[in-house]
């Protein structure tokens, strides 16, 4: 067929020997692998990837990590949290992990270990469709490993459980594939903060699926911080169900990667459940950051709160494309999607495409964006303060990141996070 | 359901108002598309083998293209060579020279539409190039617009009088290589409106173009050109009804204009053409393309429009916005019910320094009708602080419609500011119930809360537009709301 996978995809899957898993997983993979030949190559003509050009991944070729990586050379990461859990190339690293007692029922740690548990086999790729695009085919065709997180009915964990995925040194670029199944069950609730760091890594491929389901009146809090390597691929594809009444309240704060998409497809399951999504991309030379969010109400009196904001400097690149679709069993929704973008630079380029699709009347629903630079006359109020300009400048993006930032509970993320901001402010 | 009701319910089962067909006898070529019928029309019509050459070469690169899939819409397939291309009234001897020799029964049509001309002449001062179905039949208040240098006439007439005019300006906005239905029309369009207003030249009175299209299974393929030279101004104002029609009619028109330095274009439109009967069968199918290119630094084109007709409505007005300090303007309503489906909206291309453009789409679904606005803003490397605002706002009525919103916004220039907002809620029960209480009927209210969501873009038309936009929009959602 003219376009149906080229070489790209057919080169990774050949130089594959994958350990052998169950029985039912086996079949996940090779229906995701003739998917994958199948699949067309993700084009600008594709709406899903008008802005985000895919070309410079495409020619590049990538090993896929087929056994446990060793991660020489990594140490195991700073952390206050009782739970860390290390994967490396997509690989729990438990010498580099620490798990301290968990409460009862809550299953912590590697997928592969979990493989014949009753709900791992019920839920995973559930959400997720390998037939959705390449990249998804492609991790389901080489499931191997990724974070197991089940925390039983009624479970309530104080400390936040912080996961880091980081990278090997390799002489080819690496294909880095964790899949990750988060099952929080009715009224647990948790907190989980995701790394995404280099390691030792410098130029290779993050291409993680991860599948959330939030189980009734359950509160789930998802921190996810993207700080790839200046050479990294970054793709990140989340599939999020929520039970009725339940709360989910995810923040992706995206600094790092040449190309970094995030994509979220999140749905509902009961009625008063409440979804609250925002972002942050801090984007600069030799940057695409790229949001994709498909918040799909079909279940009435939701809420659905979606607010990103993007801050661009050099000839930094951001795309984000929301889509609010409202069915028409869906009365009394409430949504909202804002997006505003801060360009600091001239050759900054913003690419966004908020929408709306409602088949419902009785709803509450908007989006707004914006696109600027910084006001002058602000920078000259602070001026006449006393304030020198690039303090001035400083002190007004931290103020626009801060609406994201500060949604974040736990106070050390808060600081790590103002602390990278202000790193890269300062060398402007 | 109260007596009040049943009666509003009579009242929207009545009918197209515009619903009748007169018998004119008419010069139609059979349904079929090839390159003998574009030879045809360009024969018929006496053209130059320039045009002829336009023609064919817009109609093989038609051929290559495919029909674009990429909007809000679900239609059956057209089968292009079940249209006939080509539809013109007969002419008396070599065309009428007066309203007299113009077909009786034509201007009985036109009667009953409410346009008689020499009615117009002297109460609206609207200059009227009367199109019915493919070809101009009069045109009045020629010598008065001739005396200040305004040519207004058809295309084809355009084409042997003012060749250079028309070899510049055609296809110079909208090639035929731009998109699948403007390729169409190049290849096969029938006729139209050619607009020059001379330098400094302020048009004397709103230019108004009636369309009808009146020949069963008869596409429409209107091409309109207007130029505006520097520092002129023009009003145009197009409107259109159709008759009650079984079969789904292709509409495919393409619309040009073009602004020079200080040259101000304001096109105004009401379509109300037949939307297809309540269960969805019939309907206008209308694709059309429209762009005005603002090529002259402080140039200024400005679209309304006010779409409540048709079954499908594919349109999106658009502005390229080459000079410096030019703006763009885009002002529209659209209403969809019983099955129609409109994808609306408009696209702005900054490209020069302190472009301005603003956009204002209200779309109001009700019963089965799904409306959606697409739009572009696109700012340009070179577009130093340009601005645009956009304001898109939905009114959804009933529970079995859709209203969707796809705005695309490209920024290159961080001098650039772009403002999106956009909402989409029912009519509220609070302003309902606070007109209810000082004694308005629910229709009325209905009428007022809708009114006043639109008034915004009906105070860009022109008074008497405004007038007959506010009547049309009250009967099309009466009784949609109970």
């Amino acid at each position: 067929m003219k376009h149906s996978a080229s070489n790209w995809i057919t080169d990774i899957l050949q130089q594959q020997d994958l350990p052998p898993v169950s029985d039912w997983l086996s079949e996940l993979r090779r229906k995701a692998r003739d998917q994958a030949n199948q699949l067309p190559l993700p084009r600008r003509k594709q709406e899903a990837w008008r802005y985000s050009r895919v070309d410079a991944l495409l020619k590049q070729s990538f090993t896929p990590v087929v056994q446990p990586p060793n991660g020489s050379g990594l140490e195991m990461p700073q952390s206050l949290s009782p739970h860390v859990l290390v994967f490396v190339d997509g690989w729990f690293n438990p010498a580099l992990s620490r798990i301290s007692d968990l409460p009862q029922g809550m299953v912590l740690g590697s997928l592969r270990e979990h493989l014949d548990d009753a709900s791992v086999k019920a839920h995973l790729g559930s959400l997720a469709n390998s037939g959705e695009n390449l990249f998804s085919a492609l991790n389901s065709a080489l499931i191997n490993d990724g974070l197991l997180l089940k925390t039983g009915t009624g479970t309530e964990v104080e400390s936040p459980i912080e996961v880091f995925y980081l990278n090997s040194q390799a002489e080819q670029p690496l294909l880095s594939q964790p899949r990750n199944l988060i099952l929080v069950e009715e009224n647990s609730k948790l907190t989980l903060v995701e790394h995404f760091l280099p390691g030792m890594g410098n130029a290779y491929f993050h291409n993680s699926s991860t599948e959330i389901h939030v189980g009734e009146k359950a509160r789930f809090s998802h921190y996810r911080i993207q700080d790839e390597a200046t050479d990294a691929w970054h793709l990140s594809n989340i599939h999020l169900v929520q039970a009725a009444s339940s709360h989910y309240h995810g923040i992706t704060l995206s600094f790092g990667g040449k190309w970094a998409r995030t994509e979220y497809k999140t749905r509902f399951a009961g009625e008063q459940a409440v979804c609250d999504l925002r972002g942050l991309y801090l984007v600069g030379d030799q940057q695409l950051s790229d949001f994709h969010l498909d918040i799909h109400h079909d279940q009435p009196a939701c809420h659905s709160r979606e607010q990103f904001k993007g801050l661009l400097h050099g000839k930094g690149r951001a795309v984000f494309d929301g889509r609010i679709l409202v069915e028409r069993i869906a009365q009394l929704t409430d949504a909202q999607l804002t997006n505003d973008n801060l360009m600091l630079t001239r050759d900054a380029e913003v690419d966004t495409k908020p929408q709306l699709e409602i088949y419902a009347d009785d709803v509450k629903c908007s989006h707004g964006t914006t696109v600027g630079q910084l006001d002058p006359q602000q920078l000259f109020y602070l001026r006449t303060r006393g304030i020198e300009e690039q303090q001035a400048i400083h002190m007004l993006c931290a103020g626009f990141a801060g609406e994201i930032i500060e949604h974040m509970h736990l106070p050390h993320l808060r600081e790590q996070a103002g602390e990278r901001l202000r790193r890269t402010l300062d060398r402007l | 359901m109260s007596a009040k009701q049943d009666s509003v319910d009579d009242l929207v089962k009545a009918g197209y108002e515009h619903g009748f067909v007169s018998q004119v006898a008419s010069d139609t070529l059979p349904p079929g598309l090839n390159e003998d019928t574009i030879r045809f029309i360009s024969g018929k019509k006496k053209e130059p083998q320039w045009m002829l050459d336009y023609r064919l070469k817009a109609y093989r690169h038609w051929l290559e293209m495919n029909e674009p899939d990429w909007a809000h819409l679900r239609y059956d397939p057209i089968d292009f060579q079940e249209i006939s291309y080509f539809s013109a009234p007969k002419k008396a001897g070599d065309g009428p020279q007066s309203l007299d020799e113009v077909d009786p029964e034509l201007l009985a049509t036109y009667e009953k539409l409410g346009i008689p001309l020499e009615e117009q002449k002297a109460l609206a001062g609207v200059a009227v190039d009367a199109v019915f179905d493919s070809v101009s039949v009069a045109t009045t208040f020629r010598k008065q617009l001739a005396d200040v240098g305004v040519i207004f006439c058809s295309i084809s007439e355009a084409v042997h009088e003012y060749p250079e005019l028309i070899k510049e300006y055609l296809g110079s906005v909208v090639p035929h290589t731009d998109n699948y239905f403007a390729a169409l029309n190049a290849a096969v369009f029938s006729d139209g409106t050619f607009v020059y207003i001379p330098e400094g030249v302020r048009c004397p009175m709103e230019l108004s173009t009636y369309f009808r299209i009146n020949e069963a299974k008869t596409g429409q393929f209107e091409r309109t050109l207007i130029v505006a030279d520097k520092g002129s101004f023009v009003s145009y104002l197009e409107g259109c009804t159709a008759p009650m029609r079984d079969e789904n009619q292709l509409h495919a028109a393409v619309v040009e204009l073009v602004a020079l330095e200080d040259a101000k274009i304001k096109y105004s439109t009401v379509q109300n053409w037949y939307p297809g009967d309540e269960n969805g069968v019939g309907g206008i199918y209308n694709f059309v393309t429209k762009r005005g290119d603002c090529r002259g630094d402080r140039s200024h084109i400005s679209w309304t429009q006010v779409e409540t007709g048709s079954a499908i409505t594919w349109k999106y007005p658009s502005c390229i916005l080459r000079g410096d300090d030019s703006v763009g303007e885009f002002y529209s309503v659209a209403v969809t019910r019983g099955h129609q489906q409109a994808d609306t909206g408009t696209k702005m291309y900054h490209m020069g320094r302190n472009t301005r453009s603003t956009i204002v789409s209200k779309g109001i679904s009700a019963a089965h009708g799904q409306n959606a606005y697409r739009g572009l803003v696109r700012m340009g490397v070179k577009a130093e602080n340009a601005r645009n605002h956009t304001q898109c706002d939905s009114l959804l009525i009933g529970d079995q419609c859709g209203a969707h919103t796809f705005p695309y916004i490209e920024v290159r220039n961080p001098t650039a500011k772009v403002e999106h907002e956009a909402t989409t809620s029912k009519i509220s029960e609070d302003q309902l119930f606070y007109c209810r209480q000082r004694g308005l009927k629910e229709e009325d209210a209905v009428s007022m809360i809708v009114n006043g969501f639109c008034k915004e873009v009906f105070n860009e038309l022109p008074m008497e537009f405004a007038v007959e936009a506010r009547k049309l929009l009250n009967i099309t959602l009466e009784g949609a709301v109970g």
